[in-house]
């Protein structure tokens, strides 16, 4: 009888422990992202230190991912696994609980939380089902704001050197590289560098403050604004409405004015009564722009843009989901572009 | 008497939970009303300071932007704080992630149906509540996770009865080993058992509104299809991944060590042996849209009497990457295999090979409409010259994931004359209420 037993648990263990894990990495670390934003920025902190994978598709909808045994597998072996967090991507336990690794349970280091110390939006004061698919802790969608990307960076520079201390100093420098970038994008590069070394940083902490225009304009600097900054001025004041609560980081940051949504409460379809709610709005605002991201049917955005005559936006939302925005920064200029084209 | 005392402990302690959460949250409120009171003060020095820049009093603006960059760097600070006070949930996080489950269903029958395990207990043309579920999930330490859930289980109209129906520790680390090889697991404790697919499945998950007649007749029931039915053994089970030479593919495996004579087919003639249980699965996703998993499953049982069910299963789930929410197609089926082999007398020695399978088909045309097909073809476990067979189909609707609204119909043949030529027509509700967390695979999905 011990025999039958022993043989039957512990011959299959033998065989399995003998087995190699995963193909060498050549001492990279293998980071699993949920989306694929954090993959980019991951892999533009880590560099050539690290290797990166997303597990949802670019084009799919973050909150709506459903987990496969390849996902869990994927994940098995990874030494860093980097979630959005605030719940959207809530499926991520799913696969880590799956994956059998016990380097990135929550709480280990090999677990992070990308958004942690993001200024959070709309974090409600009743959470109830009743509210429909509503964020318990706030509204997860950060990463649209360029100075959020910011700190998601920082928090996975400061991550991979708690994992990897002997290429601490190749993380920070390639962090600071990057912030330099996402600095430019967002100001221009003739006024980051025209500020010095610390530039990026005050004018980040000019734009947080909304208190940028006035002074630069103090400095005699205005017309050396570039970047998003400039280009993202035609939104300013632009009435829009979206198909969920989506925008609100990017709106905050350029100057959208979201006035309402195509859900009636998140997470769930509009209803037809809600749709000819949102048509009277549409008409007493004068909006001229409905946004819709790819993954949610655009039947109720036609259907208001067909009473109303507002244009329909296609919106990505993730790095990748176009062949064109295979960037962060092709993403938030992607998205500029499309709206201010769509608003003449 | 016992459910009674059952429920009333269940509902103690989710009161007590329910109380200590309030209590707690209302701390943290205090605690982010405080610091927003010190950013609000620290925000009216800064503006203070911004006046006095414009004022005659102060040209040198660079002293301005260094007190201004300090007082900033502390307002971040307190923001900061503020945000990780906001999503702290340190107070409540010792508690599970806690889910209420209530199925409801009723049944029109075009003539009488009995109670499996009483037959003169008749279930035809009545509704009822049939299961109560109370989920409860959490973390036991960084290493391992558990699981209960508590399940008031109709009778078939009789009674409640109390049932852990799962209860298990997951321990996602191998005790001895630093690292898990092959992403091991060991799940410990009374477990929907790992054999084919729809077995793993809990009622309220469930696609259609009864049990497949193979699942219901060969692994568990006491009150047949309609009724809450599957194997849930005690045991212990051993997950990993295969190494396969096929690429782009995962396999799986499971192997399991469980309690003798739970499975229906081995006709409660257990004895002190231990049963096993190997499922392996292979599968394949094509960029998140078409996933494909075949599997094969085996259990063995060397009792009072021999047992063994062999199981094959096959699923196909297709949803677009783009409006995923309102489309999806799924596929598959399931064929099992036993043999059972027993003392009938000191000499004669008899034996029963039932073999069944059904399939099945779902297509959602909606968010809130899903439309199905099953088919199930199954020989009785205790005499395999009797079949039955049964077709059918169902709308679901769902106003969330949360709420479900089914009516189906269906028709039986059978060898057994009792349950031959029967119309039935079946309505469903089911509510889901707490923090039920995504399900892995769900059909619906």
């Amino acid at each position: 009888m011990m025999k039958r037993i022993s043989g039957f648990i512990l011959l299959p263990l033998l065989a399995l422990c003998a087995l190699e894990q995963s193909p060498a990495r050549e001492g990279k670390l293998k980071i699993v992202t949920t989306l694929n934003y954090l993959r980019y920025v991951a892999q533009e902190v880590g560099g050539d230190r690290v290797t990166v994978v997303a597990l949802a598709n670019a084009r799919q909808d973050p909150h709506y991912v459903t987990p496969t045994p390849a996902m869990n597998q994927l994940t098995s072996d990874a030494d860093l696994f980097i979630e959005n967090g605030l719940s959207l991507d809530i499926w991520q336990k799913n696969v880590v609980d799956a994956s059998g690794n016990p380097a990135i349970q929550p709480g280990s280091p090999g677990h992070l939380v990308a958004t942690v110390n993001v200024p959070v939006k709309e974090l409600p004061t009743e959470v109830s089902r009743a509210w429909g698919d509503i964020h318990p802790q706030g509204n997860p969608h950060v990463w649209l704001d360029p100075l959020n990307i910011r700190i998601i960076a920082a928090n996975i520079a400061e991550r991979l050197k708690q994992l990897d201390p002997a290429n601490s100093a190749y993380y920070q420098s390639r962090f600071e590289q990057y912030k330099g970038r996402l600095d430019a994008a967002l100001f221009g590069e003739e006024l980051v560098r025209a500020l010095g070394k610390s530039g990026g940083d005050v004018l980040v902490r000019k734009a947080l403050n909304n208190e940028l225009a006035d002074w630069l304009k103090l400095r005699g600097l205005e017309g050396k604004l570039g970047g998003w900054m400039k280009e993202g001025a035609s939104l300013n004041g632009l009435k829009v409405i979206s198909y969920h609560k989506t925008y609100i980081y990017f709106a905050d940051r350029f100057g959208l004015q979201l006035t309402g949504e195509l859900e009636e409460k998140p997470g769930i379809p509009p209803p037809p009564q809600h749709r000819d709610a949102v048509v009277e709005e549409v008409k007493r605002e004068g909006i001229r722009v409905i946004l819709n991201d790819n993954f949610y049917s655009r039947e109720a955005a036609d259907y208001v843009a067909s009473k109303t005559g507002a244009k329909v936006v296609i919106t990505y939302l993730d790095v990748g989901s176009l062949p064109e925005v295979d960037t962060y920064e092709k993403l938030i200029t992607f998205l500029i572009q499309n709206i201010s084209q769509a608003a003449r | 008497m016992w459910s009674k005392t059952m429920l009333l402990v269940c509902l103690t302690f989710l009161f007590t939970l329910a109380g200590r959460a309030q209590e707690s949250e209302s701390s943290k409120d205090r605690i982010i009303e405080d610091l927003r009171g010190e950013v609000a003060r620290l925000r009216h020095d800064i503006d203070s300071l911004k006046s006095l820049r414009h004022s005659d009093l102060l040209t040198q603006s660079d002293m301005l932007d260094r007190l201004e960059e300090s007082l900033e760097k502390r307002l971040t600070y307190l923001e900061t704080k503020i945000d990780a006070v906001s999503r702290a949930t340190a107070p409540v996080a010792f508690n599970p992630g806690m889910t209420a489950f209530i199925n409801f269903a009723a049944r029109g029958d075009s003539k009488k149906v009995y109670d499996l395990a009483d037959p003169a207990n008749e279930i035809s043309n009545r509704p009822f509540l049939r299961t109560v579920e109370m989920e409860l999930l959490g973390a036991v330490d960084p290493y391992a996770s558990a699981v209960a859930v508590i399940s008031l289980e109709n009778q078939a109209g009789k009674e409640f009865g109390v049932d852990a129906e799962e209860a298990y520790g997951l321990l996602k680390r191998i005790p001895l080993l630093e690292d898990a090889p092959l992403g091991m697991k060991v799940k410990i404790g009374k477990y929907r058992a790992p054999f084919g697919v729809s077995n793993k499945i809990h009622m309220h998950d469930l696609p259609w509104t009864t049990r497949p007649l193979a699942v219901a007749r060969y692994l568990g029931t006491e009150h047949g299809d309609f009724f809450e039915s599957g194997f849930n053994p005690t045991g212990m089970d051993l997950n990993f991944y295969v190494p396969n030479p096929i690429p782009q593919t995962t396999m799986e495996m499971n192997l399991d060590v469980v309690r003798a004579g739970e499975l229906t087919l081995s006709g409660g003639r257990g004895g002190s042996q231990p049963a096993y249980i190997g499922h392996l699965n292979l599968s394949r996703d094509w960029s998140n849209q078409h996933l494909l998993i075949l599997g094969l499953s085996a259990y063995e049982e060397h009792g009072i009497a021999i047992t063994r069910l062999y199981g094959a299963d096959i699923t196909y789930k297709w949803a677009p990457l783009e409006e995923r929410e309102s489309h999806s197609f799924v596929a598959g089926g399931e064929v099992f295999a036993g043999r059972h082999l027993f003392t009938d007398s000191a000499a004669a020695v008899s034996s029963n090979s039932p073999v069944g399978w059904y399939g099945y088909l779902q297509y959602q045309t909606s968010y809130w409409l899903y439309l199905g097909l099953r088919y199930d073809w199954v020989e009785e476990p205790s005499n395999d010259r009797l079949v039955t067979r049964s077709a059918g189909g169902y709308a679901s609707y769902y106003t969330t994931e949360f709420l479900r609204l089914r009516l189906g119909f269906e028709h039986r043949w059978s060898d057994i004359p009792v349950q031959n030529n029967v119309n039935t027509v079946l309505f469903e509700i089911n509510l889901v209420f707490g923090s039920h967390p995504t399900e892995p695979y769900w059909v619906n999905k």
